[in-house]
């Protein structure tokens, strides 16, 4: 197998099932029934069968919701975990961010922390000198190099960690969700260090919550659910099925609260699929418990509660009854893909009803062109436009 | 979408992760991980002293103040037989590797638990946090035998030519010293009660060893070869004392039973380490 190849197959893990209570006398009573004989407390399992391959050089991106066992699996990749059951193989040096301060001594310096960082990765003293530099430019940290790390603020300490891993040269980066921590512009530098990385031929691993991120860096996808590999391919179409199903679960949690929506429909001209440019008509039908005057607002999203766009308006609301709020849109300003349709209704700044997911619905029509190369996210704008082009 | 999956009836049996323990490829490893040792035990020895007024005068002052307090409280209420030799002189060599057995102890046994934050997120040999505790161990002695040169120039006691025996009897202590704290750094992962525990035992474990008192003063001749095989410290301070002050050799029986015991020891404490190694992350 060659270096910077990853195989893990039927990778099974289990945990001891939630642990007896501190307390001293539930630990007694645990005692008790133990010395009686009986059975005990279980497990669960945190991996099931899980098969992970990935070959030299490729990107894949890790996604799930909390508790799916993506940092469990990275965990025995690196392997500081053991899997209960199967195989693991991972080939070639591994440097690893699983957690913002994985391998960060408080008491030490920046710069001892480097060495130290670069030592645990198995790299001669020389080979992290030669680096420090960059390392130190990179994670912005000239002047806090010689302060203990312990004085540091939370992102510069996850720039500290994120600046080992990616420049020390390893032939398989694992990244475990670090880049909450950072302001945007140091995301957007960790996206571009990790396709630089990339090109460099070293394997990748990404596990974000960030899906925009996850597309911007990752070819391929899978989506771990409850243990299970629910999803392996390529990744527009694995993050796609996972926001679907993100939002799909939402939508079912519909709120009891003075307002409610009972129906909430987008379509098209003469009641079809909406199309890119071209009119579309929102309909929302609310059912309410008390007259009062709210704002109504609907917004147009991929996945996340942050819309594309948002409309609002004042809408006087029935002491007991329905009241239905049509929108229309001259020309729909969406591309292609399936798109959620979010509502909420304010007075002020009270929630009236919550924002949440009421629908969701397929836009057909054009593709957006495609963007410069390491561009993270790309809004999903469609902005109609002509173009001259003209030697001069 | 729950969290909660349908569960699998579970994995084929053969295919159950085992641990299987290669001596070669163990001791290559460990091999390889030398400048990670020297590294964690600078990173150690730096970060104990950071913020501290005295700095590295610690590591010379904590074990001449030990030495004087014993030196006072010993040297006056027990009438012990230091062969002609000022006390201090007598305490002080059987404190010397008695002190850097409870330091390696100490730091050792939590060393595990107190590096988690690697252990669970980076790759290393795992033996290596315990062992470069060890190292820092022989830093500090290494400080505080410079107390045991002032003692020997202020009293004017010269060591005596069977002082080439300081090699062996150093090898069975350090193999001893290896195989306990491994060990436990080990255990003290599943049960953190040994924590609470062991600098305790330490403290009184100081009376099984002959640090104030001679070998023979301890145990009685006939339970000596006993005491040997459980605790191999204890023939071995005796014979430091012995070779370096009295001029003897030290007693052979009772060396070559603590020899035996201290590989015993390092062996046994390096397998159960490495079998309990596969679930410290599971438990961290």
């Amino acid at each position: 197998m060659p270096k910077g190849s990853i195989e893990a197959t039927h990778v099974w893990k289990r945990f001891r099932a939630d642990p007896v209570q501190a307390r001293l006398r539930a630990q007694i009573g645990a005692l008790g029934q133990r010395l009686k004989g009986e059975r005990r407390r279980g497990w669960r399992w945190a991996l099931q069968d899980v098969d992970f391959h990935v070959n030299p050089g490729e990107s894949v991106g890790l996604v799930g919701i909390n508790g799916s066992g993506k940092s469990t699996l990275l965990k025995i990749l690196t392997q500081v975990m053991y899997p209960y059951a199967g195989r693991v193989d991972v080939r070639g040096r591994i440097g690893a961010l699983i957690e913002v301060r994985a391998g960060i001594h408080p008491e030490l310096t920046g710069r001892e922390n480097i060495h130290l960082y670069g030592t645990l990765l198995g790299l001669a003293r020389k080979d992290v000198a030669s680096r420090f530099d960059e390392i130190v430019e990179f994670a912005q940290l000239s002047d806090a190099v010689d302060r203990q790390v312990k004085f540091y603020s939370s992102g510069m300490q996850m720039r500290l960690g994120f600046g080992v891993a990616a420049f020390l040269q390893p032939d398989v980066l694992l990244v475990d969700e670090v880049l909450a921590v950072g302001d945007t512009s140091f995301q957007q530098r960790c996206i571009d260090r990790m396709r630089d990385v990339l090109a460099e031929g070293t394997t990748l691993v990404f596990v974000s919550h960030d899906l925009a991120a996850v597309e911007g860096v990752c070819e391929r996808a899978v989506w771990l659910h409850g243990g299970l590999t629910r999803e392996d391919g390529p990744a527009r179409e694995v993050l796609n099925s996972y926001r679907q199903a993100l939002e799909q679960v939402a939508e079912l949690e519909l709120t009891d609260g003075p307002v409610r929506p009972v129906k909430a429909s987008v379509s098209g001209v003469d009641g079809q699929v909406p199309r890119s440019q071209e009119p579309c008509e929102i309909e929302l039908v609310l059912q309410s418990d008390m007259a009062r005057s709210a704002g109504v607002c609907i917004g147009v999203s991929e996945g996340t509660p942050s819309p594309i766009f948002l409309l609002r308006r004042d809408v006087p609301m029935p002491a007991e009854g329905l009241v239905e709020v049509r929108c229309h849109i001259d020309r729909l300003p969406l591309p292609r893909g399936r798109y959620f349709l979010w509502a909420g209704v304010f007075r002020g700044t009270n929630n009236i009803m919550a924002w949440h997911p009421v629908a969701h619905f397929d836009v057909t029509g054009m593709d957006l062109d495609a963007g410069p190369p390491g561009l993270v996210r790309q809004s999903p704008v469609h902005v109609a436009a002509s173009w001259e082009i003209a030697e001069v | 979408m729950s969290s909660t999956a349908p569960a699998l009836s579970g994995p084929a049996p053969e295919l159950i992760y085992k641990r299987r323990i290669r001596p070669i490829q163990m001791a290559r490893e460990l091999w390889h991980a030398r400048p990670l040792i020297s590294a964690l035990t600078e990173r150690e020895f730096r970060a104990r002293y950071k913020q501290t007024k005295m700095g590295y005068a610690w590591a010379f002052f904590t074990p001449l103040i030990m030495m004087v307090v014993l030196a006072v409280f010993f040297g006056r209420a027990a009438n012990v037989q230091a062969g002609g030799f000022p006390y201090a002189v007598f305490l002080y060599v059987g404190m010397l590797p008695w002190t850097f057995f409870q330091n390696s102890l100490n730091k050792g046994g939590v060393s595990i638990i107190s590096n988690m934050s690697l252990v669970n997120k980076v790759y290393c040999p795992r033996e290596v946090f315990p062992l470069s505790a060890i190292a820092g161990a022989v830093i500090d002695l290494g400080i505080a035998a410079t107390i045991l040169v002032g003692l020997f120039a202020g009293y004017r006691v010269m060591p005596e030519a069977e002082s080439v025996w300081v090699p062996v009897l150093m090898l069975i202590q350090v193999a001893f010293t290896i195989g306990v704290t491994v060990l436990l750094s080990a255990l003290v992962v599943y049960l953190r009660d040994l924590r609470q525990v062991l600098p305790m035992i330490l403290q009184f474990a100081i009376f099984a060893v002959p640090v104030m008192v001679g070998l023979d003063d301890l145990v009685a001749k006939s339970w000596q070869p006993v005491a040997s095989a459980l605790n191999p410290m204890a023939p071995v301070i005796d014979g430091y004392r012995r070779t370096i002050l009295f001029g003897e050799p030290p007693r052979l029986g009772l060396l070559a039973i603590a020899s035996v015991s201290s590989l015993v020891y390092l062996i046994g404490g390096y397998l159960v380490f490495k079998k309990l190694e596969t679930g410290f992350a599971d438990v961290a």
